[in-house]
């Protein structure tokens, strides 16, 4: 045992993967398959006796506390380490709001002082747990449906797709369907919806959906045969234009990643924290200490070509 | 058992500037300031299990994930799951007669076996499938991840993308600086290749990681997919099979979806944490070792160092009135405390400390200069929490005798009072002040009042060595009064 210590020491501390989603938060280590916990992305706060949603704010200072709340819960119910002087890997999406990105920055350098922070794209590193060199990313969030092209590790970011069609969607009209049925507001709790949901609900057929011909909003969320009638509605829609005539790509095929479909850009983190990939991406505390800004891909900073005659004035 | 269950009156502004009833605060005998959970740093001190108070070394906690191996959780509610024993008949060998082989009746011994079930919802281990154990504790089964193989292939794929990508950095870097110097390079004196530094160094061989980024097959995509069961329309819900959202995601690994394929959850370990303050990196709380105690080895709460302040009753709150408001103060400490209310804006500004002039420190301060880690100070709250009303704080020092235990039980008030002190007993006070509202107030709103302390402390830190400190300090603290509403009228 002391010679696994002293390796132990020696070793770097293993990194964690942080990703904080809408609903459900993913969070673990480096290196391993599945993460450690997926819990509510919600905290008790006991001044008002109640849970609290992280993603619940209105001012930076309010998000603020509720990351740190969250941190914390993290830290020291689940994953049981010390987030002082280790790394993490944050998974965010690109469509991520530059306050939350930014406290949550703040947050984990100067509360937490872990000494570095990988900051990483979802749909790259959905395609990452693939290692197929040209993917369409279709993730469907709890708010939002998010559609990237990554090809070769890059995101096609003029290509980005986003619709507000994730599984509040669902929820949202479940929750219609029952009060309609049952003649008044029945204020159903969020979890008893999410239950209904999540035994009931199912992605219909094409061949059946036709039939319905009423004009409901697609059925998203990771439900029993969402792919197929993806496949089947894809392939319905190249031959109607104007899609027939602009686009010439006929073959569907669909990956299947090695993670539940909840847990894959986790997954992406997992992997890319685990080898020295991460460790030559990480923004490290002394560097955010001296420059308290973050890498963004709408920040003409950052998104500048070094060709650009204005990259000259950039003082970069 | 007032903190525990009634809402906060009566809270203290910490030194970062968060509101806090006492019960939450720590107060850090080397800074003399009120610390709070949120600006302090929290460290895991020991890995336990909540359900058999065994402790558990880190790394073997690392190593097992967090888990505990004899205790288990029930995948369907999450109850504690407890072992039951049963008497089994070992299976008998039968024979068949007709073979002509003697029928041999084993005479074995029944045989005690095991099995989980919970108390609660009456889940059992033999529900899922799961064979009965014939030892007490642990031996279950254990289940690996269905895609640890592929994902260990990634794994390895992007360490030796990596390594690629960093031997061409190098490379690239010496051709940069392609003249060699007058130097003679570890490699040319020995005779050491390129492969055999690379050995030395720990690092796999060029050819190995050359050959997992060979053999890595990417994904591949397949043009079918699972298609929706035919059966999905006509076949009856059965609600009790299909697992709920939190029954799947307690595994992440396998989130099953089918009642049928719940396994016991192995009991996640629970931390005791130690507490430090940031300032100057002492403990401020640290547990004792042994899981089954709820004592601590080191313990500086607020609750045994600052005055504590309880309102006992007040008056309603007018806009533009006076009201009377009865306030307790106690003195935790062993020391007698020199006491004296002030209005908050009268608290001195904290003095700067004359730094000792010595090379040592100068040096040290100019290494800080250099980090600069001014923009790495945690966040503080710098404005005041809104108040409605004042305290009009006599001008009067009050002294509070020690803490004493024995005091308890003569119950004879001591009968100095005065236009302020109500009563006095032992290392109590009952004091009556006044509040004045503002005129402004609105009605209905929270009526609060902020009043500032000033206390005599003092520190029975073992000063260091030959090192004169001060052993008396003159502290303050404001605290936020809650006095209801205030009323419309």
């Amino acid at each position: 045992m002391a010679l696994y210590e002293g390796i132990a020491l020696i070793q770097e501390k293993q990194a964690v993967v942080l990703d904080l989603g809408t609903d459900y938060t993913k969070f673990g280590f480096t290196g391993e398959a599945a993460p450690r916990c997926i819990v509510r992305s919600e905290f008790w706060c006991p001044a008002t006796r109640r849970y609290r949603r992280l993603h619940d704010y209105r001012s930076a200072a309010e998000l603020y506390d509720n990351l740190v709340h969250m941190l914390h819960q993290l830290y020291f119910r689940h994953v049981l380490v010390n987030p002082k002087e280790r790394k993490v890997v944050v998974v965010e999406s690109l469509l991520t709001p530059t306050l939350f990105r930014e406290t949550l920055a703040k947050v984990l350098f100067i509360h937490y002082e872990v000494s570095g922070v990988v900051w990483a794209d979802s749909p790259r590193l959905c395609a990452l747990t693939l290692g197929a060199p040209a993917v369409l990313v279709v993730s469907i969030g709890a708010k939002d449906v998010e559609v990237a092209a990554v090809v070769h590790s890059c995101v096609v970011l003029h290509a980005l797709q986003s619709q507000p069609l994730g599984a509040r969607a669902v929820h949202a009209e479940l929750a219609r369907l029952l009060d309609e049925h049952n003649g008044g507001p029945l204020h159903l709790d969020d979890q008893v919806i999410e239950d209904i949901k999540v035994k009931t609900c199912f992605v219909t057929s094409r061949a059946r959906a036709a039939q319905w011909s009423s004009g409901r909003p697609p059925q998203p969320a990771a439900l029993p045969g969402l792919r197929a009638r993806l496949a089947a509605e894809l392939r319905h829609l190249v031959t109607q234009p104007p899609y027939c005539d602009t686009l010439h790509v006929r073959e569907f095929k669909f990956h299947d990643a090695p993670a539940a479909p909840n847990a894959c850009a986790w997954l992406g983190g997992a992997v890319l924290g685990a080898g020295e990939a991460g460790a030559g991406r990480v923004l490290a505390r002394d560097q955010y200490a001296r420059e308290p800004r973050l890498r963004d891909w709408v920040c003409l900073l950052d998104n500048t070509p070094p060709a650009h005659p204005h990259r000259a004035y950039l003082d970069i | 058992m007032a903190y525990l269950t009634q809402p906060d009156y009566v809270k203290y502004i910490c030194s970062c500037g968060q509101l806090k009833p006492i019960t939450s605060l720590y107060f850090c005998r080397h800074c003399l300031k009120i610390r709070c959970g949120f600006c302090i740093c929290h460290e895991v001190d020991s890995h336990y299990c909540a359900n058999c108070l065994e402790n558990m070394p880190s790394s073997e906690a690392r190593l097992k994930k967090n888990r505990c191996s004899s205790c288990f959780d029930c995948p369907s509610c999450f109850h504690t799951l407890s072992t039951r024993a049963t008497m089994a008949q070992p299976r008998q060998v039968v024979q068949d007669p007709a073979a002509g082989g003697d029928t041999k009746v084993e005479s074995k011994q029944p045989k005690k076996m095991y099995y989980l079930s919970c108390f609660n919802c009456r889940w059992t281990s033999r529900d899922v499938g799961i064979p009965d154990q014939p030892v007490a504790s642990g031996g279950w089964p254990e289940r690996t991840n269905p895609h640890a193989a592929r994902v260990n292939q990634l794994l390895e794929y992007y360490k030796a993308i990596a390594l690629q990508e960093k031997q061409e950095k190098i490379e690239r870097e010496r051709k940069k600086f392609n003249i060699r110097g007058k130097y003679i390079t570890l490699t040319d004196k020995t005779g050491l290749t390129g492969a055999m530094a690379r050995n030395i160094a720990g690092l796999p061989s060029s050819e190995s990681s050359s050959s997992a980024i060979a053999s890595f097959v990417p994904s591949q995509a397949k043009e079918e997919v699972e298609e929706l069961p035919e059966d999905i329309f006509t076949k009856e819900v059965n609600l009790n099979q299909i697992t709920s959202m939190p029954q799947r995601l307690a595994s992440p690994e396998w989130q099953p979806s089918s009642v049928s394929r719940l396994h016991p959850l192995a009991k996640l370990l629970s931390v005791k944490r130690s507490q430090r303050c940031r300032a100057c990196d002492h403990n401020l709380t640290k547990p004792e070792y042994n899981p089954g105690s709820i004592k601590f080895k080191i313990e500086l709460l607020a609750y045994y160092h600052v005055p504590e302040v309880k309102i006992i009753s007040h008056e309603p709150v007018k806009p533009g009135g006076k009201s009377a408001l009865l306030l307790k103060l106690t003195n935790p400490t062993g020391h007698e405390m020199q006491l004296r209310l002030l209005q908050p804006e009268d608290i001195p500004p904290p003095e700067e400390k004359e730094e000792p002039k010595s090379i040592e420190k100068s040096l040290e301060r100019s290494l800080n200069l250099e980090k600069d880690t001014s923009s790495l100070k945690p966040m503080e709250v710098v404005c005041p929490p809104a108040a409605t009303s004042r305290v009009r704080a006599p001008d009067a020092t009050l002294t509070l005798a020690q803490r004493d235990d024995a005091a308890e039980y003569d119950d004879d008030a001591q009968h100095d009072t005065n236009d302020i002190i109500m009563w006095r007993k032992s290392n109590k006070l009952a004091l009556r002040l006044e509040v004045e509202t503002a005129e402004g107030a609105a009605g209905g709103a929270a009526a609060a009042a902020l009043v500032a302390l000033q206390y005599s402390y003092r520190n029975t830190v073992p000063p260091a060595a030959a090192a004169a400190q001060p052993r008396d300090h003159t502290l303050y603290t404001t605290v936020l009064l809650d006095l209801g509403t205030v009323s419309s009228n």
